[in-house]
Parts: C-alpha cells; sequence; structure tokens
C-alpha cells in the first residue's frame, strides 16, 4: 500500500511539473530547456527556508513559487531574443548554469552531498509524516493547480499564444503583445514547475543537483511529447503512463546498477519513436513576413 | 490618414527604401507595383513596424508611429494581410476569428476565462464567416481552407479586428481566378464601409480595377504617383519593367 501512496504522491508532482511546461512548450512551442532548472530553484528555495530559517509550509511554497517565476523572465529576457532551435539552446546554457551554481555554491547548498532534513509541512495538526495524510495535501494541489490550468487553457491568452507559435508576425499584426504573451507564459509554467519543486523536497526530505539533471528534464519532455504538446488530457493521461511504466521493471531480478539505466533508455526510446512518428506535427516551421 | 515622409531603409550597404514618400486620404484605394526587388514589401514592413526605417518620418492618423512596434502599430490601426498567408492553420477557421476580437485584450482581461464572453466572440465571428461564406467551416481547421479562403478569412480577420487601414499583400497570388472574384469583391466591400487600403500587386490591369491611385516603386522610390490610366500609358513604367525603350 505503501509503495502505491509513494507512485501517487509521485504522480501528482509530475502532474503540476509536465502540465505546467505544457504551458509554454505545448501552448506556446517556447522549448524551454530550463524548466528543470525551474523545478530545481523551487526545491532548494524550500529546502533552504524550511531548514535554515524554519518558514512554514505556505512561506515555503510562495516564495518557490515566485522565485522560480523570477528566475523566468530573467531567461525570457534573454532567451526570448533568440528563435526557435537558438532558443533551446539558450535555455539549455541557463539550466547548466543552474546545475553548476547547485553543484558549486557549496556554501549555501553543500553541492553534491545535497540538503538533509528537510521536514514535512505543519498544519492544522496533520501529521504529513504518514505519507498517506501527504497525498491529499499533493493530490489536492495538483487537482487545484490542474483546473487553474485548464481554465487557463480556455483564455484569450492561451489562443495568443498558440497563434504567436504559428505565426509570429500574424500575432502581432493583430495587436497582441507577443513578447509580453511569452514572458508571462513563462512566468506562469515556472512559477508551478517551483510549486513541484516545493513538493517534492517535502516529500523526499532530502535534495541533491541529481534529482535535477538534463535526465529529468528529458523526463517531463517525453511525457509532454508523448501526450501530445498543448493537449491537456493527453499531458495527464502520458503522466499517468510514464511514470507507472518503469515500475513493473522493479519486480524482475535485475540489480540496481542496470535498472536505473533501463528505465532511462526506456524513455529515451519512448521520445525517439513519439517525436519520429510526430515529426511533422510537433515542430512546425515559424512562419515570418 | 497616412503620411510617409522621406523614409530610408538600408541592410548593410543595400538600401531597400530611399527617401520615399506618399500619402493617402482617409477612403481612399491605392496600388503599389514595381519590379521585383523595388521595395513594396519593405515597405509594408516599415509601415507595419517589423522593420524601422532609419531615415524619415511616418504619421497615421496624424500621430508620428516611426518607433512604434508592431502591436501598437496594430492597436492604432493599422492592419496587414501577409504575401504568405498568415492564418492560423493549426486552429479552427472560428478560433482564427475569436483571436483576431481579442487582440486588443489587455493582459489582465486575457489571463480570466469567461464563457459568456467567450460565447459573445463565437457569435460575432459567425457573423464576419458569414460574410465570406465561410459559416459552414467554421469548426474545420484553417489548413483545410484552400488558398483563396485563406485569404479571405485572413482579410476578414483583420475587419473583425477593427483596422482602419488595410495593407494587402498580393492578396490575390495563389488564389484561383473564381475565388479571384471573391477577394476583389471583399476588398470592395472594404471601399464601401470607407476603409482605406493599399495593395501590392504585380498586374496593373486587375488593380487599376477598383484603385483609384497607383503608385510605382523603383530602386526603393516613387517614380509614379497617379491615376490608373495615366500609370499604365506611362513610359516610365514600361522603362522599368522593360528596360530602356529604343531609340
Amino acid at each position: 500500500m505503501e509503495y502505491v501512496i509513494h507512485l501517487c504522491i509521485l504522480i501528482s508532482i509530475y502532474l503540476i511539473l509536465t502540465q505546467s511546461f505544457n504551458i509554454s512548450f505545448g501552448l506556446g512551442l517556447l522549448f524551454n530547456l530550463a524548466h528543470v532548472a525551474s523545478y530545481a530553484i523551487g526545491a532548494y528555495a524550500t529546502a533552504l527556508f524550511a531548514t535554515e530559517l524554519g518558514a512554514n509550509f505556505f512561506e515555503c511554497v510562495v516564495v518557490s513559487m515566485l522565485l522560480s517565476g523570477l528566475f523566468s523572465l530573467l531567461i525570457g529576457g534573454i532567451s526570448l531574443r533568440l528563435e526557435q532551435d537558438y532558443f533551446a539552446v539558450g535555455t539549455l546554457a541557463f539550466s547548466a548554469l543552474v546545475s553548476a551554481l547547485l553543484i558549486n555554491w557549496k556554501s549555501l547548498t553543500r553541492g553534491v552531498l545535497g540538503i538533509p532534513g528537510i521536514p514535512r509541512p505543519e498544519f492544522l495538526s496533520i501529521d504529513f509524516y504518514n505519507n498517506l495524510n501527504f497525498l491529499f495535501l499533493s493530490g489536492s494541489l495538483a487537482i487545484f493547480v490542474l483546473i487553474i490550468l485548464y481554465l487557463l487553457f480556455q483564455t484569450p491568452f492561451a489562443r495568443a499564444l498558440k497563434a504567436q507559435a504559428e505565426s509570429e508576425s500574424a500575432t502581432k499584426a493583430l495587436a497582441c503583445n507577443t513578447a509580453l504573451i511569452c514572458n508571462v507564459s513563462f512566468f506562469i509554467s515556472s512559477a508551478f514547475a517551483g510549486l513541484a519543486g516545493s513538493l517534492y523536497a517535502y516529500y523526499i526530505n532530502y535534495i541533491d543537483p541529481s534529482s535535477f539533471s538534463l535526465t529529468e528534464m528529458v523526463f517531463i519532455l517525453t511525457i509532454t511529447v508523448t501526450g501530445r504538446p498543448g493537449s491537456f488530457i493527453g499531458c495527464i493521461l502520458a503522466t499517468f503512463f510514464l511514470v507507472l511504466l518503469p515500475e513493473p521493471l522493479r519486480f524482475i531480478d535485475m540489480s540496481p546498477g542496470i535498472l536505473g539505466p533501463m528505465r532511462q533508455a526506456l524513455y529515451a526510446t519512448i521520445l525517439f519513436v513519439v517525436v519520429y512518428i510526430n515529426r511533422r506535427n510537433i515542430f512546425p516551421v515559424k512562419r515570418s513576413v | 490618414m497616412l503620411r510617409v515622409e522621406e523614409i530610408s531603409f538600408s541592410i548593410g550597404h543595400f538600401h531597400i527604401l530611399q527617401e520615399l514618400s506618399f500619402e493617402l486620404i482617409a477612403g481612399e484605394t491605392a496600388g503599389i507595383i514595381g519590379p521585383n526587388g523595388s521595395g513594396k514589401t519593405t515597405l509594408f514592413n516599415t509601415l507595419s513596424g517589423f522593420h524601422y526605417p532609419q531615415k524619415g518620418k511616418i504619421f497615421f492618423q496624424d500621430q508620428d508611429i516611426t518607433r512604434l512596434r508592431p502591436y501598437r502599430r496594430s492597436r492604432a490601426g493599422i492592419g496587414r494581410v501577409f504575401q504568405n498567408s498568415g492564418v492560423f492553420r493549426e486552429m479552427t477557421v472560428l478560433e482564427n476569428i475569436v483571436t483576431a476580437l481579442e487582440g486588443k485584450t489587455s493582459l489582465w482581461k486575457s489571463l480570466l476565462y469567461s464563457p459568456k464572453r467567450l460565447r459573445a466572440l463565437r457569435e460575432e465571428s459567425m457573423s464576419y464567416l458569414e460574410q465570406i461564406s465561410l459559416a459552414d467551416k467554421a469548426k474545420a481547421k484553417a489548413s483545410s481552407l484552400s488558398g483563396g479562403q485563406q485569404r479571405l478569412l485572413e482579410i476578414i480577420r483583420t475587419v473583425a479586428f477593427g483596422a482602419e487601414l488595410f495593407l494587402l499583400d498580393e492578396p490575390t497570388a495563389g488564389v484561383s481566378p473564381r475565388m479571384k472574384d471573391d477577394v476583389i469583391n471583399l476588398i470592395k466591400k472594404l471601399q464601401e464601409d470607407g476603409k482605406t487600403v493599399l495593395i501590392i500587386e504585380h498586374d496593373i490591369n486587375f488593380i487599376k480595377e477598383f484603385c483609384e491611385r497607383i503608385i510605382v516603386l523603383d530602386q526603393g522610390t516613387v517614380i509614379l504617383d497617379d491615376t490608373p490610366e495615366k500609370v499604365a500609358g506611362s513610359e516610365k513604367l514600361h522603362e522599368i519593367y522593360f528596360g530602356s525603350t529604343a531609340a
């Protein structure tokens, strides 16, 4: 039972993480490879504020979301000046920069040793060290975030974001401030990634830079691409499918040294196959004047 | 309505527009013709804010818009129909119009989902689609429309968004002869509604049907600006298209 609860908690965290990526990448085709860095900033903000300053759950969540959101404005301010492939490379550079900071800024992050002893949330006298209770917390938050994002997908903002993904110049010619729209999509996307990071830190009680590597970004990307970028329901189904997919591997008698790489190879293969099948639809050529 | 004062635009040492000037009054329809590379599309890009001239000024409704960004010019009332179709092909036909109607929405309002407002916008969009006989294709993807239908959609989208000045870049390029008439009728409707229209075209016989005036560009500057009849009979026009006349 504990194992099922564990999987459900992971799914709730990944639902927030991937659906938030689905805003900027799925709707806006903004290939932001620094999404995992926003996730990391959220996790580290919670870890540091909870352990060093004794901040409560709500303070940590707000700070994590704000810091991740502000980080995205920095990325957006610089990377959005680049186009398509260059934009992806630019955001990848930001991701590498955050990763390097997490490893090397030892006085703050303890480097590869990570931050242990992150306390579970405390409020309403509920024992969140009980995983079932934590599942109620993370599950409720995931449902709340999904409702907000579902409504966001129906707004004029989402339509403008989709429009600029197809033709930025035609969208500008319809009086849309595309730069603002893209930056706001980045902010929302990253803020929710920060929330996912915060929940992750609270749940695992320990974080280190290896949890926020490029491999994690590949996993987020695999889920979004498998669910079809821009599809709200597709992204949810793909999250369930891909989080649960490697689980049967655990029951095969195999050493952990092989199991880990097998899981990564499985995701990489799925990503390749899905991209290959949908190669004409996932990254349509942007039109310009 | 539109005043262009000696604008120049260069890329490196290549001078695309050179001290180009002209004026349009409200409700006027003018055609722009010129050989390839004469600066027609660059002129449109400069008028709609995708390029900024290095010299000169552009005034729209007596407001200096020379340094305004494209979306601000659109908000001021300049509508653009692109040479390469600017319809959002992955969206439905209806969504294309709804997006245009929402173009001027402020950021905060655009982040709110209002089913009531969306319903009203859909109804309004349908009335625009009826004007171009595409109401029955409202739910189809715009990519499923023919080239001519996409042109009509793009023009009506610009009407829906509330433009006063229409910059139409080769609106009938690649359009079948039957659809060409539909595009022409829509442009005539714009004229009847008192809109100001500037059209880039290659075919002088085609635009002289509905243009009161034709501006001829060559090497980034205006070399003729007159009635269609006078321009059609001009030796200068013959010269730029076919080389110098025989001695």
